[in-house]
């Protein structure tokens, strides 16, 4: 062709679009050397980057009540005989903040004068907001690359699942400080095995980093301060119980989600002070040698995000190690290569035909690479799952493209301009039913927050959207641009 | 392409029909006879039914997995080329799933992991099975809109659904099971099935001409869409299953045994429905 006739057939806006959408596509994509190592923009999601994910399910209920008497009193009377926390959502709907199966709850609704209308397991939309506003603190104390919390949250405004991906942390680890509710609690020995509850998390003011306690002992502790109506509370139970006429037989012990972190008597010392006053600085020591050190600092990042609202439950989890990760991506780039080969030699078998085949694999090619382009603009990550959206778009593109040829090259010729516009709209007319049809196929796959699919049908959507806007009308023109030389 | 003789217009649309709707009886006698044996139309996968899934590298043998994970409830254990492990463990509490991914850890440290809950794992399904039904009947208004005529409308519905039918049952009878990927395939397979559908139906409601050369035209353009499609997909197949990426192999598996299948459903069942609308004078 000359250059008079690539100017023209830049004119057409979408041939236009085609080419300024690539461009910035790669603009975007940005791909670049790093360290001597090739490097893109585009963000890869758990399998293709090691890291790992949780799934946790929350251990609480909400529920939708009816009463005659008034809520006060009903929610009142509940809260006794479920001996849970329970938050009002709104006047006919109450988190209950403990696992309880519907049964449970029917009878428990009606003992205290109401009745159970809806049951859904979960957390209101607020508290779910709250637990990913803590544990993303409870991550950033970790100091991961990169950490994601998405509560999952359905159409009713539940949210059930919140989901967790971490990169570059171990399971074990990742267990650890997001698969725990992180409750903390300092009871105190009464008589015999008996204790008795002191206080809470909550009555923590501020918390220090792992350090040597005595200094220089390889023994590890965190330190932490009570608010004053905490300090008030630990000194009015230290000598309710008598553990500070007789520290040595009242052990001080902290839990954290059940588990005994610390638990030794009463120092003399501190028994002497809380005497005399209310004593705010106290250290949990636990234990000695890297053991201790990992321990002080899980029970730092706890105390120091504080409690989840409501506990959680693994239900799904997994790691991806980096070697493997590697590896996925490389294979993902040759079945890419592969399959791309394989589809231009069916074509070229088909058409025998360069003018024909080169523009079709190129334009499928460059829908791949705007389809990249959007996804790292939108920041969508790319997964395994994801990838084969791409091999999907990849697919019905060169399908679409097949019928655009064969379509505009009725009966073997190159039609008049007024012709080949007719039938170019006519193809475009099939290509856009399909193309709507797979969106809608797609479309509850997207909108559903649980599944993990979720990357792969809106790569899927998006692919498609691009194609039938932009690159197959596109197409279309080149096709004729170049057969009617 | 040469290899290919069917002609579309030899047979009349009975005899088209007929052999789609035998194997369309077929598969749902499997489907039913898996339905009454075990419950479930498709065996669920560990996604659906819960349970762990390990892939590691590594040249110890089958047998010496076995006894380093006697401690656990292994189900299987697959082998693949390059030292390519595939592990599947049964559903197990968190202290034993605890102890494992330690064990894993401390041995295989380049081991992936994935680990279903069995609860969670039926919300899964759960949601799964909804998808596939919503973006059927999505899809189904759509193609009716389309075309606002009963049977081609209706014909390229039933094809899909055959589609999905037939290839559930053959995906049981080679033992594949229903999993988060291989819904996505089904799902996919519903946007490939209605594509070639699609153009058959517009091709021969919309275009001039004699209606013997429209069908011939709308199979020689159908059948190289579908063969490209093929083309790509076995490429993934290949190249997944000697690389061990479970994903994609079994989402090529589900893709290949549909595209087959909707080759047959969409010039045998839907061209021969189509044919007889057609001759009936359903076209105005």
């Amino acid at each position: 062709m000359t250059g008079k006739e690539w100017v023209a057939l830049l004119k057409n806006w979408q041939v236009a679009m085609l080419v300024i959408l690539l461009v910035l596509s790669v603009v975007f994509i940005y791909p670049h050397g790093e360290d001597g190592k090739f490097t893109t923009n585009l963000q890869y999601g758990l399998d293709l980057s090691d890291g790992t994910w949780l799934q946790m399910e929350f251990q609480a209920v909400v529920a939708g009540f009816e009463t005659d008497r008034p809520v006060v009193d009903f929610l009142s009377d509940l809260q006794k005989d479920l001996d849970a926390e329970i938050y009002r959502i709104d006047d006919q709907k109450i988190e209950i903040r403990k696992y309880f199966t519907r049964d449970e709850l029917e009878s428990a609704f009606a003992e205290s004068g109401g009745r159970l209308t809806t049951y859904e397991q979960g957390v209101s939309r607020e508290t779910a907001e709250q637990v990913k506003v803590i544990l993303e603190e409870k991550l950033n104390a970790l100091g991961t690359r990169d950490a994601k919390v998405n509560p999952l949250i359905g159409l009713s405004g539940v949210s059930t699942y919140v989901r967790v991906e971490l990169a570059g942390v171990g399971l074990a680890q990742a267990q650890e400080i997001v698969g725990k509710q992180g409750r903390f609690e300092i009871r105190i020995q009464t008589a015999g095995n008996e204790t008795e509850h002191v206080l809470y998390g909550d009555a923590i003011n501020t918390v220090g980093v792992p350090t040597q306690e005595p200094p220089g002992s390889n023994r590890w502790g965190v330190s932490f301060t009570l608010t004053e109506q905490g300090a008030v509370q630990f000194r009015d139970a230290a000598i309710l119980y008598g553990a500070t006429t007789d520290p040595a037989r009242h052990y001080l012990n902290m839990i954290l989600d059940g588990n005994v972190v610390y638990s030794a008597p009463l120092s003399p010392d501190l028994a002497a002070k809380l005497r005399v006053e209310p004593i705010r600085e106290l250290v949990a020591s636990t234990g000695a040698g890297q053991e201790g050190l990992d321990a002080a600092k899980n029970l730092e990042i706890h105390l120091r995000a504080g409690a989840l609202p409501v506990e959680v439950k693994v239900a799904g989890s997994g790691y991806v190690p980096a070697a493997l990760s590697d590896y996925f991506k490389t294979m993902a780039i040759v079945a890419f290569v592969v399959a791309t080969i394989a589809v231009g030699i069916v074509v070229f078998l088909r058409y025998r035909e360069p003018s024909i085949v080169l523009p079709m694999i190129g334009v499928n090619l460059s829908e791949i690479v705007i389809l990249l382009g959007v996804a790292s603009l939108i920041q969508q990550q790319l997964d395994l799952a994801a990838i084969a959206g791409l091999i999907a778009v990849l697919g019905t593109g060169i399908d679409q493209l097949v019928i655009i040829t064969d379509e505009v090259l009725h009966e073997g010729k190159v039609p008049s301009p007024n012709i080949y516009q007719k039938r170019l709209t006519r193809a475009i007319g099939i290509i856009m039913i399909s193309a709507v049809t797979v969106i809608i196929a797609m479309l509850p796959l997207a909108l559903m927050s649980l599944s993990t699919l979720r990357g792969f049908a809106i790569i899927t959507i998006l692919g498609v959207v691009i194609g039938v806007l932009v690159t197959r009308p596109a197409y279309g023109k080149i096709i004729m641009a170049i057969l009617s030389k | 392409m040469g290899f290919i003789t069917y002609d579309v217009n030899r047979y009349t649309p009975k005899q088209m029909m007929v052999i789609p709707l035998i194997v369309l009886i077929l598969s749902l006698a499997v489907l039913g006879y898996n339905m009454a044996t075990t419950g479930t139309l498709l065996t669920p996968g560990m996604d659906f039914s819960g349970g762990t899934a390990v892939t590691l590298f590594t040249a110890d043998s089958p047998d010496m997995l076995r006894e380093t994970f006697s401690g656990y409830p292994l189900i299987s254990v697959d082998g693949g080329i390059n030292d390519g492990k595939y592990l599947k463990f049964g559903p197990m509490d968190d202290a034993s799933f605890q102890s494992l991914a330690e064990l894993i850890t401390e041995r295989y440290p380049d081991a992936k992991i994935d680990q279903i809950g069995a609860s969670f794992g039926k919300t899964l399904q759960g949601q799964a099975s909804i998808a596939l039904l919503l973006s059927f009947i999505g899809m189904a208004i759509v193609v009716f809109v389309a075309f606002r005529a009963l049977v081609p409308a209706g014909a390229v519905v039933f094809c899909a659904l055959t589609d999905i039918i037939m290839t559930a049952a053959v995906m049981t009878l080679v033992g594949i099971e229903l999993s988060l990927p291989t819904t996505a395939a089904l799902l996919m397979l519903i946007g490939y099935s209605v594509d070639s559908d699609i153009l058959l139906t517009m091709r021969v409601l919309k275009r001039q001409g004699r209606l013997s050369e429209k069908l011939s035209g709308a199979f020689r353009t159908g059948i190289i869409m579908t063969t490209t499609t093929l083309a790509a997909i076995a490429a993934m197949w290949v190249v997944a299953a000697v690389g061990q990426i479970t994903v994609i192999r079994d989402i090529a598996s589900v893709l290949i045994i549909g595209l087959l299948l909707d080759m047959m459903n969409t010039w045998l069942m839907n061209a021969g429905i189509i044919k007889w609308y057609m001759q009936k004078g359903g076209a105005k």
